[in-house]
Formats: C-alpha cells, sequence, structure tokens
C-alpha cells in the first residue's frame, strides 16, 4: 500500500474538509460549505490535490461523508460520519470510548467498541445543543465565533441562559447586554446551555472514558471546559477536531482496499473527473 | 388560508404479505362504512383503540366510529396538518396529542360549517351520537379529548370508562388486589351497558355478547399464534406490516371479519415459511419495533430498512393481545360476560410482571423486550419518541437504558418525530439516522463473525 493515497471529503452542514492520505496525511482543506455542494466538493478536492501534489488519477480510494455525502460525484463510496468519526478518533486518540462531535447543523454522541462505532444518539432536530446555537447567538452578541471560547474564560459570574430555544435565546442575550451583563459572563452562561444539551443526549448512552470531543464546537475552549464539568473529567480533543471525519472517511477507504486486495479482489471505482456539476444544474 | 391547503404527495409503501396489502381497502371501507351507518340511522359511537367494550358495541349493533384511526388515515394521507392548525386556532396547545387535536380541529370545522370539510380524507369524519371514554392509566386524551369535543358537540352524550389495572411493584403480587380491579370495571362495564340502552332504547343481548366474547378469546388467540409465525428466518412479515394488519386487531376486533382476516394471514405466512420467502430476499438485521407508535405519514421509512436487509420479525406497538391459554386463569370458566372481560383485559396487562419479578431490577415493560428479543433472534432496537404523545412514549429511553442494565447492550435507535404532524419530520434526517444504525448494527455483526 505504499504509493496508495487515500481521500475523505467530509461535507458537514457548515464546513466541507477534505484530506489525502497514505501513512499519514499530506493535504487537508478545510471550507465553508455553500449551498452548491457538487461544486464546492471538486473545488476542495482540487485544492487538496494541488497541495498533495497529485493527480486525480493517483488517488487510489475516495469517500464521501457527512449531510452532504450524496453530493460527491466522484466518490468511490459514501460512509455515514458515525462511522467515519469512530475510525477517525480511533486512530487520531486511540483508547477513547464515546466521541461527542458537535457540528453546525447536529450533535451526536457515538460508542465506540473495538473502534468502531457500535451505538449512537442525534440530536438533529433542534439547534440548541448544535453549533447553530453559539453561531446564532454571537452574531446577535456581535461577536465572533471564533473568539467565544477565549472570551467566556474571562467570566466572573455566569449568566443563566433561561431559553432552550436558539430564537429566544439570542434574544435573551441582547436584553442581558442591556441589563449590563458582561460579555464574558453572557457567553460561559451560552457555553453551559449548550453544553447541558449535549451531556443530556450523550447520557442516554453510558458515557465511557475516555471522551473525545469533534468538529466545530470542539474549537471553542469555553464549550470545552463546560462540558468537561458535566463529566466530571478532563476530555481529549484531536489537533484540528474539523478534520476527523474526513480522516475517517480515508482511512475507511485504505481499510476496504486492503481487505479488498487480501481477497484478491478489485473494488469499483469512481470516473477520477472533477466536472463543473452543480445542484441547480 | 388553512382551507386551501392541498396534502402533499403521499408515497406508496411496499408491503410484504397480500394479506397487509388488502389493509387500505378494508379501512377505507369502515370509515365509509360509517357515514353510510349513520345515514341508516343506525347509532355511532366514537371510540378508542384497546377500549375493551369492543363485544359490548357490537352486541348492541352500535357502530364505533375510531377517533384515532381517523386523526391516523389523516395523517397517513398527510393531510392533517390543516386540521391541527384549526384545533390550534381554538388555543389547544400544539404540544397535545395530534390524534386528540386533529380530531378536535375536524370536528370544530364541521360543526361550523354544518358539514364536511372540503375534500376530507375518505369522506370526513361523522357526528357520532355518543362518545365513549376509555380511561387507560397514563392517556389523558383517552378521558378529556370527548369532554373537549363536547364544546362543539354539546347535544352529544359522553360515557366514560374507567379500566384501571394493578401497577407492578417488584416487591410484591398483584394477585392480592386483581379482584378489586376485576370488580370495578365490571361495574363500569355494567354502567356502559346502562348508558347504552339509554342511549339507543334497545336492550343488551347478553348471549349475543358472550357469543362475541368468545368470538374475541378465538380471535387473541389467533393473531398470539400468526404473529408467533413471525419468528422464522427468514421472517416472512415485519412491522410495516404490521402497522397495516394492526386496523383488524383494533378496530374490528368481535367482528367474524377479523377473525378471518388472521386466519388467512395466517395461511399465507405459513406458506411463505414453507417457501423460505422472507420480507426482503437477504435478510441481514432482525429489529424489534421496541415502542412508540409510528409516524403514520413515514410508514414508507419501513422500506427504507427493508432495502439495507433489515427487517422486523417483531414489535410492541399494536400487539395488544395475548394468547388467552398463556394466563394464569382459565377464562372458559369465567362464564359471565363482563366479568370474562373485565379478567382478561387485568390479565393482559399484567401479563409481564411475573417474569419481571424474577429478574433484579427488571420491569414488565423490559422484561417483555427481552422475551421478544430471544424469541425473534434480534440484532437491534429501533423506537420512536413521538413527541405529543405522552401515553406511550414516557419512559421509552429508560426502557431501553435498563434494558441494557439487566439484559444486555445492543445497537438501537431513537427515531423522534411524531404521529400525525408531519412537520416534526424531515426524511433526509431520519434516513442518514437509518443509515448509521445500519453501520453499528454491521460493526456489531461483523465483530460477531
Amino acid at each position: 500500500m505504499k504509493n496508495q493515497y487515500f481521500a475523505g471529503v467530509d461535507i458537514g452542514s457548515t464546513m466541507t474538509k477534505v484530506v489525502i492520505m497514505n501513512q499519514r496525511v499530506l493535504a487537508e482543506v478545510i471550507g465553508p460549505t455553500g449551498p452548491e455542494h457538487r461544486k464546492l466538493a471538486n473545488r476542495v478536492m482540487e485544492e487538496a490535490l494541488t497541495r498533495a501534489s497529485l493527480s486525480f488519477d493517483d488517488i487510489t480510494y475516495v469517500v464521501a461523508t457527512g449531510y452532504g455525502r450524496i453530493n460527491v460525484p466522484f466518490a468511490d463510496k459514501q460512509i455515514t460520519e458515525i462511522s467515519c468519526h469512530a475510525r477517525g478518533v480511533s486512530h487520531l486518540l486511540p483508547g477513547v470510548r464515546t466521541v461527542i462531535d458537535i457540528g453546525g447543523q447536529d450533535s451526536k454522541a457515538i460508542k465506540l467498541k473495538d473502534g468502531r462505532a457500535v451505538d449512537f444518539v442525534m440530536n438533529d432536530k433542534c439547534a440548541a445543543g448544535t453549533g447553530r446555537f453559539l453561531e446564532v447567538t454571537a452574531e446577535g452578541l456581535g461577536v465572533k465565533l471564533e473568539d467565544m471560547g477565549r472570551l467566556s474564560l474571562e467570566a466572573k459570574n455566569r449568566a443563566e441562559i433561561g431559553s432552550t430555544c436558539t430564537v429566544f435565546a439570542a434574544q435573551e442575550v441582547v436584553s442581558k447586554l442591556s441589563e449590563g451583563v458582561p460579555l464574558p459572563d453572557i457567553i460561559a452562561g451560552l457555553h453551559e446551555a449548550i453544553a447541558s444539551r449535549i451531556y443530556g443526549m450523550a447520557r442516554r448512552l453510558k458515557i465511557e472514558r475516555e471522551v473525545a470531543l469533534t468538529g466545530g464546537g470542539a474549537k471553542n475552549i469555553g464549550l470545552v471546559r463546560a462540558l468537561e464539568a458535566k463529566f466530571g473529567y478532563p476530555v481529549l480533543v484531536p489537533p484540528e477536531p474539523l478534520l476527523t471525519g474526513a480522516i475517517g472517511a480515508a482511512l475507511l477507504g485504505k481499510d476496504m482496499v486492503k481487505k479488498a486486495e487480501e481477497k484478491g479482489e478489485t473494488l469499483p471505482r469512481s470516473e477520477r473527473r472533477l466536472t463543473e456539476a452543480s445542484i441547480f444544474e | 388560508m388553512t382551507e386551501e391547503k392541498k396534502p402533499e404527495e403521499r408515497k406508496k409503501r411496499r408491503t410484504a404479505t397480500e394479506a397487509a396489502a388488502k389493509i387500505g381497502g378494508m379501512a377505507k371501507a369502515m370509515t365509509i362504512g360509517v357515514a353510510q351507518a349513520k345515514e341508516e340511522g343506525k347509532p355511532i359511537a366514537s371510540s378508542f383503540i384497546c377500549c375493551c367494550y369492543d363485544e359490548i358495541i357490537r352486541a348492541m349493533d352500535i357502530v364505533p366510529h375510531w377517533v384515532e384511526n381517523y386523526a391516523g388515515i389523516c395523517g397517513a394521507k398527510r393531510d392533517a396538518q390543516r386540521f391541527l392548525e384549526r384545533a390550534e386556532s381554538e388555543n389547544f396547545s400544539r404540544s397535545l396529542c395530534t390524534y386528540a387535536l386533529c380530531g378536535l380541529g375536524f370536528d370544530a370545522w364541521r360543526e361550523e360549517l354544518g358539514a364536511m370539510p372540503p375534500e376530507s380524507p375518505w369522506g370526513g369524519q361523522v357526528k357520532p351520537d355518543m362518545m365513549l371514554g376509555s380511561g387507560q392509566l397514563l392517556c389523558d386524551p383517552r378521558n378529556k379529548w370527548f369532554q373537549a369535543a363536547q364544546h362543539y358537540m354539546p347535544d352529544v352524550p359522553v360515557y366514560d370508562v374507567g379500566l384501571p389495572w394493578p401497577q407492578y411493584e417488584h416487591d410484591y403480587d398483584y394477585r392480592e388486589v386483581q379482584d378489586y380491579y376485576v370488580k370495578y370495571i365490571v361495574e363500569q362495564l355494567k354502567g356502559l351497558v346502562v348508558f347504552l340502552e339509554k342511549h339507543t332504547g334497545k336492550k343488551m343481548d347478553w348471549d349475543k355478547l358472550s357469543e362475541l366474547v368468545d368470538l374475541t378469546d378465538r380471535t387473541w388467540n389467533l393473531i398470539w399464534e400468526t404473529y408467533d409465525l413471525r419468528r422464522a428466518v427468514p421472517s416472512p412479515m415485519g412491522t410495516g406490516d404490521a402497522m397495516n394488519t394492526m386496523v383488524p386487531l383494533s378496530f374490528m376486533m368481535a367482528t367474524q371479519q377479523a377473525y378471518d382476516f388472521f386466519k388467512e394471514l395466517n395461511e399465507e405466512l405459513k406458506r411463505k415459511i414453507a417457501n423460505k420467502e422472507g420480507e426482503v430476499p437477504e435478510e441481514k438485521y432482525r429489529l424489534i419495533w421496541g415502542g412508540g407508535l409510528p409516524s403514520w405519514f413515514a410508514l414508507s421509512d419501513f422500506n427504507y430498512f427493508n432495502s439495507k436487509g433489515a427487517v422486523f420479525p417483531v414489535e410492541t406497538t399494536y400487539r395488544m393481545v395475548e394468547a388467552i391459554y398463556h394466563f394464569d386463569i382459565d377464562l372458559s370458566r369465567v362464564t359471565d360476560p363482563l366479568e370474562h372481560i373485565a379478567w382478561r383485559w387485568v390479565k393482559f396487562w399484567t401479563y409481564w410482571y411475573d417474569k419481571a419479578r424474577k429478574r433484579p431490577g427488571s420491569h414488565p415493560d423490559v422484561e417483555r423486550l427481552i422475551q421478544y428479543i430471544e424469541d425473534y433472534k434480534i440484532d437491534g432496537i429501533v423506537m420512536h419518541e413521538a413527541f405529543s404523545c405522552r401515553t406511550w412514549h414516557v419512559g421509552l429511553i429508560w426502557q431501553l437504558n435498563l434494558l441494557k442494565k439487566v439484559y444486555k447492550d445492543m445497537p438501537s435507535l431513537i427515531l423522534e418525530s411524531d404521529i400525525v404532524d408531519i412537520s416534526s419530520y424531515n426524511e433526509a434526517d431520519t434516513r442518514a439516522r437509518i443509515d448509521a444504525f445500519i453501520d453499528t448494527l454491521e460493526a456489531v455483526k461483523g465483530k460477531q463473525r
């Protein structure tokens, strides 16, 4: 498998991620997901190939994941993000038993056994408990999303956010601001609110240590701390939590190719062509 | 405008059995038959599923109109929203039971118009001559729905039958108190007979009632034996079909039609088993529908499971019968028909108590799941949390966690939506969850191989 290369394409609701791997990650691209998934998939793949100094024909197998996975026309296989996160975390953080993925549009908890997902729960019904909650409230506060974690660590007296609905919470934080509640206290309150929702969901599974956080939410140190307080112990975060699914996808592709080769089989592949397609075409 | 809303196009669902494929026509004929009976001057009673008075109303030639069924039909035809919105405009909370909301919205609209709302599914829900509540532990609409419906039909009398059963306690035998419950239910049923005689001007035919009680016993046994055939590998019938066959089970009990239907289904399943004909060509995963009423507008999700090689040989939902001969009393010796009915239901609701007491920390609902998991060789469990139903959905997650604690860990999937309110449903998200669940099943099975 020395000269084989594997690509993982993870089209999430907010961000699209691509990695190209052989024994290690050779190239990674992260960009915002727009409405035209297919076009975007092509663009990020092209960029990843350039960064890895590879041509598309060099790629042995491509696995797509994420909620937009069906819109990756050049993928050889589509695999759910549950399996991809499980594989990615097992590779990056061996020994992890529970994965909490906080995405832009949903959140999920995955239970791992021997590196494979054996149970999961998901919240895709309500924005509270997902990255969208922080996105909306950040806008209301006039704060950049990426600054929220750092700011919340300055909190002296965490505010209580009573609204579980994202829309009402956005209104509540604005009124708290007008009452003079310091910004860090409000943001810490928001992190507490989202952490409560996620912890409540995750408790449906028997949470077992070690616990890893992935997805965009894991890049928010304030949210990570709030969740650690709920769990009562530290959680692990991969170096780039956004890439976990894409890495898992690439690794699952690698596993499949290896298994097929052992059986003397060849896996069917899609055409190695980046066509300019759009969901509107 | 609410009135102008058109229903979304409904997706056709495949059934595994020929018998289940006939149900649509049977249910339609039943619904239309109520309107015809009304025109003929026959008494119509709004009734609830598992009411325990099936034989009584049938013996008095009263035509039942099953209100939950009609709301389910509106949901299945994706035409419930306008009735839900109507109820909401009457200030009923959207978080109430959407069966009740749909029915109340329909009734309010029909009474306002003095005619059926435009393009009512299957001709609409008629104004009944009486409404028969059927109090079950937990389900408040079975008491409150008809009280609320009287706001729009103040001239329609209500009789509210109380049907309690002994609650489960791990450290005492419910038999200590079962006689009190039977006595109470019998008194309730006697009161119902008096009420029905008063409002129909007709006397109860006690001989006919006894015959129908016997027919119901035989139908229960037949259904139990028929569903038990689904243990076969490959399984010839799944929960998707059972969501059809619940119609004769729940809405045609105490009729020869129900008995004959299950006789036919029984023969069909035996034929399929002999031919090794399963619900899907290649059965990969055997699942239990472990709780929750289905989303009536999304029954094609069962076909989606099937497309992944997953089948549901068993479910706890709408399996509202046990084999009478499995009870710890000889029901044939209870000759008074009202007592017979009361004992049958008390024994049904307490059926799993003894088993639960034998396993420390267990519970009857969990024991039932465990038994089915073993009998039907189940790989994973699927539940549906319907947000608007507090009755059957209270404690599903708790049951699941308890199952894993007292029995064994197994892949599980919780679907979240509603029974009638389609605004709670997202097909893409639901199917993404199903895909992920199939992945976990494969991971677990892969490890076992």
